[in-house]
């Protein structure tokens, strides 16, 4: 979360001479980021990150005690000043003997704390200006004096705080507990809330809901400008319903977003004090009542240790104990130090992010300076042999397409069922997603066809066109799904023997095995007697040819669009990278064309003629004319030059 | 045939006709060829005559040579003396294109690999436990961004890091040394200018005994001035990570500022104070070792992920916008 603090508010708090430019710089490298800072002449504004572990900084003061300890390690002089942990209830006086309210609480569970008194006589008018400039200023608006109080607190000490007006609560009487499903309450800001339950909640003595805790107060019984009789409402709510009650409705205050993250309990003391002093200043107010303290389980601080060579091994370098000692003590550690160890106390505003010693480390190291630390390259005797080659061949793979001319796409894998339905893919086979962001990536697709599709039908405009896409498809598999590397070109404009060519230039430097086999069955996205299953040792790793021009057309491609769809996660197990070569032939060789009529197909012809005579050791195809076929043979023999009488001899067993 | 000379005169003739080298090649195939004059010539002679005018026929070849060898010299002159205009656009052949992502990634892994790195490909459909939990994010924890994840079934996400791959090593590995870069397809929902609900991510991971700050520092170091150029440096903001204790923000400075914050006296607008954010880092959790069944009290590692498409925009500046990299408009694919 982000907050806005005036320098003339950390500066409440924190005594010293650097610049606002300086407190930024040293904040941002050691401790709390600034990502910017405004500056006018009135006041210096920092635009501050706080992290969800360090809620502790999400105030003027928290910033003042970070700072109070990094400044130092620039030569900067900085004081911690105004501590509210220091702040007592005896400076308030003698108070009456009265309990601020009749409070009762269903389930401890649900408030680590909550402190509070009543002050009456208060009148309601607005802030002084100054009061006034330093909300805007944070990004708030002021509205009233008490209210103003109430969000200053926040802004001072990180704690949110309510301010009830008593007189609209019969009885005095708050009792607090987990909200039911389906009851309802209307908060301040004029929304009215259905809850589902397990929110915490306040009813006052009719039964009527009159705050839900840490997100926004009631309408019922807020301050108004009539108001008399306040009590002042220290509370720290239990996180985790805190975040649940927010999220579902959608208020992100900024005391949803303080109290989901767990202020410390032991800071509602200093903060009230603060609030009653404010309270009789601004409003006129005088204390009613007793304090009230509703403390089930303090906090009991719990001490970590640390030995020094866990630490100078951790960050890599060898810091002094001295060093080691301010930083945490600045910090507001307590360090004692024995022998090689340090037995470091942790406050109670650090209690839940300090857990274990590298989070020691974490302080000690940051506020030393990451930016001190050496850069080492780590010597580490990994033995990494990739145990699957599938990575390196598709990259592989990826490298002779581009020298084949083709331009590689690389498209979402989420797409639409419509996307399924243009091209005949069944949507049940797919992985569906439970909370898609649009009908456009509802499931994660099972083919990469209408990724090649699309991209012809917006490119009309290129005459031709040669693409692929080699990326993962989806089908569901128990928890998980297979992701299935897969290879899809697309062509356009390119005829048949062309575009096969280029299939076949791509399998043969993998050294893959294939053979073309006319298509048996039916095939959803292919026409049947234009398309060739491709095999390697009988086992089919995908198909080549012609998309079915209904699935094109509804892309506005009217031209003849051919596909080879390849499971290249299949093929990968075929691949080599071993180099096979055939030797010159020492003796020339002897070129001639035959001609054969034949109702066969062109690949089991130029078997039967490779295997009439091992002195055929080239065929080629060239073309066929209904069912006469044209080849252009090459014939060599290892130990002599061979005669036109022995090439006659072999052309006559062609023919018969 | 016998004439000699006049073979020589009519040969004379017609090289001086000639005006490409393709007509001198044909004129000495005519005449010298293995079927050319001569060759016809030598072959109706006795074994008396040869030997006669032996000397006389190796002269007319030699002269036939010589002739044609001029022929070509002053050829190739006057072609060399034709002006040409040498600012005219050269015709270029079409070639083939890898797409961006795919050059990037080669780039990163390169990278890596001269660091020993090996390269992983984890799951982008993941269980609950390898995306979240396993990496010390309990279920309602605030650092859990459930509305920006996708959700397959209430245990099963499409991974929105590639920080899953931690775990999936230390599976694989068992024991360290470990050193890995897990780079994959990522998603989150979320679509504007710069955010994809499908992007790409590169994580790496060390765990080995004795490694600590310094070395995360000295690895991403050597991959910023690699990767980007030598004169740029990084800076580690502390932050935090459920995964990892401490965590960093990694920035690096600006190229456009050269790290001042300023262009010209005006504040630079392309980064925050001359700092630029890259990505997320830390020394990995003790609670992600022992979930990786590593022993924390024996080894100690640091991750980092970070986002592909970024570190390519912030080193090409060729687009703002994120959604761009995906075009499938080939006039704008064939410009890589």
């Amino acid at each position: 979360m982000d907050i806005k603090l005036p320098h003339q508010l950390l500066v409440d708090y924190l005594k010293t001479t650097s610049t606002p430019r300086d407190i930024a710089r040293a904040l941002s490298l050691c401790g709390p980021t600034v990502d910017r800072l405004h500056q006018s002449t009135v006041d210096s504004v920092y635009d501050i990150e706080i992290i969800t572990n360090r809620i502790d900084s999400v105030s003027a003061f928290g910033i003042a005690r970070e700072a109070a300890a990094i400044l130092p390690q620039f030569e900067l002089n900085a004081t911690l000043t105004h501590n509210p942990y220091e702040l007592k209830i005896s400076s308030l006086g003698k108070l009456p003997q009265k309990s601020p309210l009749n409070f009762q609480i269903l389930d401890a569970a649900i408030l680590p704390r909550l402190t509070c008194i009543a002050l009456e006589n208060v009148t309601v008018k607005d802030s002084p200006q100054k009061t006034q400039n330093i909300l805007h200023s944070s990004g708030l608006r002021p509205l009233n004096n008490v209210i103003d109080i109430s969000n200053e607190l926040t802004l001072r000490f990180g704690l949110p705080v309510h301010i009830f007006d008593l007189d609209k609560i019969p009885e005095n009487k708050l009792i607090m507990r987990e909200s039911k499903k389906g009851e309802t309450i209307t908060t301040l800001d004029g929304k009215k809330h259905t809850l589902k339950g397990g929110d915490i909640v306040i009813n006052d003595a009719n039964g009527q809901l009159i705050d839900l805790c840490g997100i926004m107060g009631g309408e019922s019984s807020m301050v108004d400008e009539n108001t008399k009789n306040v009590l002042l409402f220290v509370p720290v709510y239990e996180p985790k319903r805190i975040r649940h009650t927010s999220l579902y409705t959608q208020n992100r205050s900024l005391a949803a977003q303080i109290y989901e993250k767990g202020p410390d309990p032991e800071i509602t003391i200093g903060v009230l004090v603060e609030g009653v002093k404010l309270l009789q200043e601004r409003a006129g107010g005088t204390i009613s009542s007793q304090v009230f303290d509703f403390y089930p389980n303090p906090i009991t601080s719990k001490t970590i240790k640390i030995t020094q060579t866990q630490l100078d091994n951790f960050i890599g370098i060898e810091l002094a104990p001295h060093q080691i000692e301010t930083i945490l003590t600045d910090l507001g550690f307590t360090v004692t130090t024995a022998k090689d160890a340090y037995s470091v106390k942790i406050p109670s505003w650090r209690d839940h992010d300090i857990n274990i010693w590298p989070d020691l480390v974490e302080e000690i190291a940051r506020v030393y300076g990451y930016f001190r630390l050496p850069k080492k390259l780590p010597l580490v005797k990994a033995v990494n042999i990739d145990t699957n080659p599938l990575l390196n061949n598709e990259m592989i793979a990826k490298n002779h397409l581009t020298t084949l001319g083709f331009t590689e796409i690389l498209t979402s894998s989420l797409i639409s069922a419509a996307d399924f339905t243009h091209v005949n893919l069944p949507l049940k086979e797919a992985v569906k997603l439970q909370n898609p962001l649009s009908e456009d990536f509802e499931y994660l697709r099972t083919s990469l066809i209408p990724a090649i599709l699309k991209t012809i039908s917006q490119n009309q405009s290129q005459s031709q066109i040669k693409i692929y896409e080699l990326s993962n498809v989806y089908y569901p598999d128990k928890k998980l799904a297979q992701e299935i590397s897969t290879l899809t070109l697309g062509f356009k404009n390119l005829d048949f023997r062309t575009a096969k060519g280029h299939l076949e230039v791509l399998l043969n430097k993998l050294n893959c095995p294939i053979e073309f086999v006319p298509l048996e069955n039916e095939n959803e996205q292919f026409v049947k007697n234009q398309t060739a299953q491709i095999m390697i040792q009988k086992k089919s790793i995908g198909f080549f040819g012609v998309i079915k021009p209904k699935i094109t057309r509804h892309f506005d491609i009217n031209d003849m669009i051919l596909a080879a769809d390849l499971n290249f996660a299949f093929l990968n197990e075929f691949i080599s990278h071993l180099h096979t070569a055939t030797k010159i032939p020492r003796y020339a060789s002897v070129f001639e064309d035959i001609n054969l009529e034949s109702n066969q197909t062109v690949t089991s012809l130029i078997k039967k003629i490779k295997a009439v005579s091992p002195l055929i050791i080239n065929v080629d195809y060239l073309s066929s004319h209904e069912n006469k076929h044209t080849f252009h043979l090459e014939f060599n023999d290892k130990k002599g030059n061979l005669t036109q009488k022995q090439v006659n001899q072999i052309k006559a067993k062609l023919l018969l | 045939m016998e004439n000699f000379a006049s073979l020589i005169s009519t040969l004379t003739e017609k090289i001086a006709k000639t005006k490409t080298l393709e007509q001198l090649e044909a004129l000495r195939v005519e005449y010298l060829g293995r079927a050319g004059y001569l060759n016809t010539y030598v072959k109706t002679l006795k074994k008396d005559d040869l030997k006669k005018l032996g000397r006389e026929i190796n002269e007319t070849k030699n002269k036939i040579t010589q002739l044609l060898e001029e022929g070509i010299g002053s050829i190739q002159k006057s072609t060399a003396s034709q002006k040409i205009d040498v600012t005219i656009p050269g015709t270029k052949p079409k070639i083939g294109h890898l797409h961006l992502m795919t050059q990037t990634i080669n780039e990163i892994d390169d990278i890596f690999k001269k660091l020993g790195f090996a390269r992983r490909r984890y799951p982008e459909v993941e269980t609950d436990w390898y995306y979240a939990e396993g990496l010390n994010i309990p279920k309602d924890h605030p650092a859990r961004d459930d509305q920006e994840t996708f959700y397959v079934s209430d245990d099963t996400v499409l991974t929105a890091h590639t920080s899953n791959g931690q775990l999936r090593e230390m599976e694989l590995v068992k024991t360290p040394p470990i050193k890995m870069l897990n780079l994959g397809k990522t998603y989150r929902r979320q679509a504007d200018a710069s955010h994809n609900p499908m992007f790409h991510q590169f994580e790496g991971l060390v765990i080995d005994e004795g490694i600590n700050i310094t070395h995360l520092i000295g690895v991403l170091d050597f991959f910023v001035k690699n990767y980007f150029s030598a004169d740029r440096e990084i800076r580690l903001r502390p932050h935090h990570f459920q995964f990892t204790e401490p965590s960093f923000e990694i920035d690096i400075t600006c190229d456009l500022c050269h790290g001042t914050g300023k262009v010209e006296d005006k504040r630079c607008r392309v980064c925050k104070a001359g700092w630029l954010e890259l990505g997320g880092a830390g020394m990995v959790h003790p609670n992600v070792l022992k979930n990786g069944h590593i022993d924390p009290e024996k080894y100690t590692g640091f991750a980092f992920g970070w986002g592909v498409e970024r570190v390519m925009m912030m080193k090409h500046h060729f687009t703002d916008d994120l959604r761009d990299i995906y075009s499938t408009n080939l006039k704008f694919l064939n410009q890589f």
